[in-house]
């Protein structure tokens, strides 16, 4: 049963006022008084366990009733919870409207990550990382410089796996000048340490790539409200066994890559194999993000700062005339040794 | 000879404005994997995906070359029945560059 937020653990003990989570000294800080209250307790530790899974024993996944104000989005149709009032009337995940929803009900989150980028260095972050595409329109970084951050803690998995992995293929080799196609078989065994699987729709994999590079479970703390106090967090809604499924569709790219490289021949294709895994673990976690939306030619797009560590990743624009002149420049080197070449009489 | 020139010249500015409008798709994928390199987490999921499809932008630098190579050779020779017999063997080349390229992407 999820833990209820007592409003009082989040009020100041100076002088009762609101406390929220600040990133910059992580821990809650009166917005009155500036009073700095420690989340941090003797058995934090224990946030980095994982929890063994079973395929063959039945699953007994419990909902529960997140005791906290609950926001759907009218755009989107995510639904994000605050534990205190929310300041905003937007979706951190697309800006669009949100309304006061009845109660959200999920699965209770085992751990997270609190924030540890201020939302001004998230600010800074995101901009530096448009002002750096290669391509993209003049007047994208100011665009961009009039959006705002959004903190939100996004749901993740993080799985274990050990998988045994037999496998066929067939690569291309020359021989006699002609190309022929010969089969290969083998065997390998793939540990997967805390894959990290999006559990929200909002935050694709492409996107998980850009922003978090590296993994620390000790950084893991438990699931409290006063971490989340002044961030919006969208709740674990999936079951196991669809997170499981999500697991299975990136596990299957990553084996395929791994068997490419144990082939170890050039023109690897047509790959079959059969995977048996076992010693599954899994933690249904929270990691924080900074979300900055804009629209460019009517077309929405967001940025996403990792909230750990300030990576920065998301989505682009490109000018077609900057695309057209790096191509003609390209194409006349290529025309250019063209010419040359047939004009040298050559090969 | 001055008119035997300008076809060929003519042929390779066409060629340019015809590989510069093929080359915009290709431009945009170079970025994409130049970015994928430098900013997606070596060997993830992501990154597979980002970096995949990068032969096209070898494809489009072959073909424009190997057409460049016809229009010099014409302009030389002025002989464009000659010049494209004489590219057959640059092709059979290409094509083989072409299937190892595919191999590896």
């Amino acid at each position: 049963m999820t833990a209820p937020v007592i409003q009082s653990d989040l009020k100041c003990a100076t002088c009762a006022g609101q406390c929220v989570y600040d990133p910059a000294v992580q821990a809650l800080k009166c917005a009155s008084c500036g009073n700095i209250t420690s989340l941090e307790t003797p058995d934090d530790g224990a946030a980095a366990d994982e929890f063994p899974y079973d395929p063959l024993a039945p699953t007994s996944e419990v909902q529960v009733e997140f005791d906290s104000i609950a926001h759907s989005c009218e755009t989107c149709g995510g639904t994000v919870t605050f534990v205190t009032q929310s300041l905003s009337t937007r979706c951190p995940y697309c800006d669009g409207p949100v309304v006061v929803d009845t109660q959200d009900s999920g699965f209770e989150p085992m751990a997270l990550i609190p924030f540890r980028v201020p939302e001004q260095d998230a600010q800074g972050f995101a901009q530096a990382w448009v002002r750096k595409r290669i391509g993209a329109p003049n007047d994208l970084a100011g665009v961009v410089a009039k959006a705002r951050v959004a903190g939100i803690y996004v749901p993740f998995w993080t799985f274990d796996s050990n998988e045994l992995i037999q496998y066929w293929a067939s690569y291309r080799v020359r021989r006699n000048k002609r190309t022929v196609t010969r089969q290969t078989s083998g065997a390998l065994q793939m540990r997967f340490d805390d894959m990290l699987v999006p559990a929200s729709h909002h935050v694709t994999p492409l996107i998980r790539d850009g922003i978090l590079h590296d993994f620390f479970p000790e950084r893991l703390r438990p699931y409290r409200a006063g971490y989340l106090s002044g961030f919006a967090a969208e709740q674990h809604h999936q079951t196991l066994s669809e997170g499981l499924e999500r697991k299975g569709n990136e596990k299957a790219l990553l084996i395929r890559n791994r068997i490419k490289r144990h082939v170890n021949k050039s023109g690897v294709h047509n790959i079959r194999y059969h995977t048996d895994t076992n010693g599954i673990h899994y933690r249904r976690i929270l990691l924080p993000v900074w979300i900055l939306h804009y629209s460019y030619n009517g077309t929405a797009k967001k940025v996403v700062v990792c909230g750990i560590e300030g990576r920065a990743y998301g989505e682009r624009p490109f000018s077609a005339w900057k695309l057209a002149g790096y191509a003609a420049v390209l194409t006349t080197l290529a025309v250019g040794l063209g010419l040359a070449w047939g004009a040298a009489g050559l090969l | 000879m001055f008119l035997s020139l300008a076809i060929p010249a003519l042929a390779a500015l066409a060629l340019i404005a015809f590989g510069t409008l093929a080359g915009i798709p290709a431009m945009r994928k170079l970025i994409t994997v130049y970015e994928a390199k430098h900013e997606l987490k070596h060997g993830s999921t992501g990154w597979l995906r980002s970096i995949g499809g990068w032969s096209i932008i070898a494809f489009w630098l072959m073909t424009t070359w190997f057409l460049a190579t016809i229009i010099g050779d014409w302009g030389v020779t002025g002989d464009l029945d000659g010049a494209i017999a004489r590219s057959w063997l640059r092709l059979r080349v290409l094509l083989e560059i072409a299937i190892a390229i595919m191999g590896e992407d």
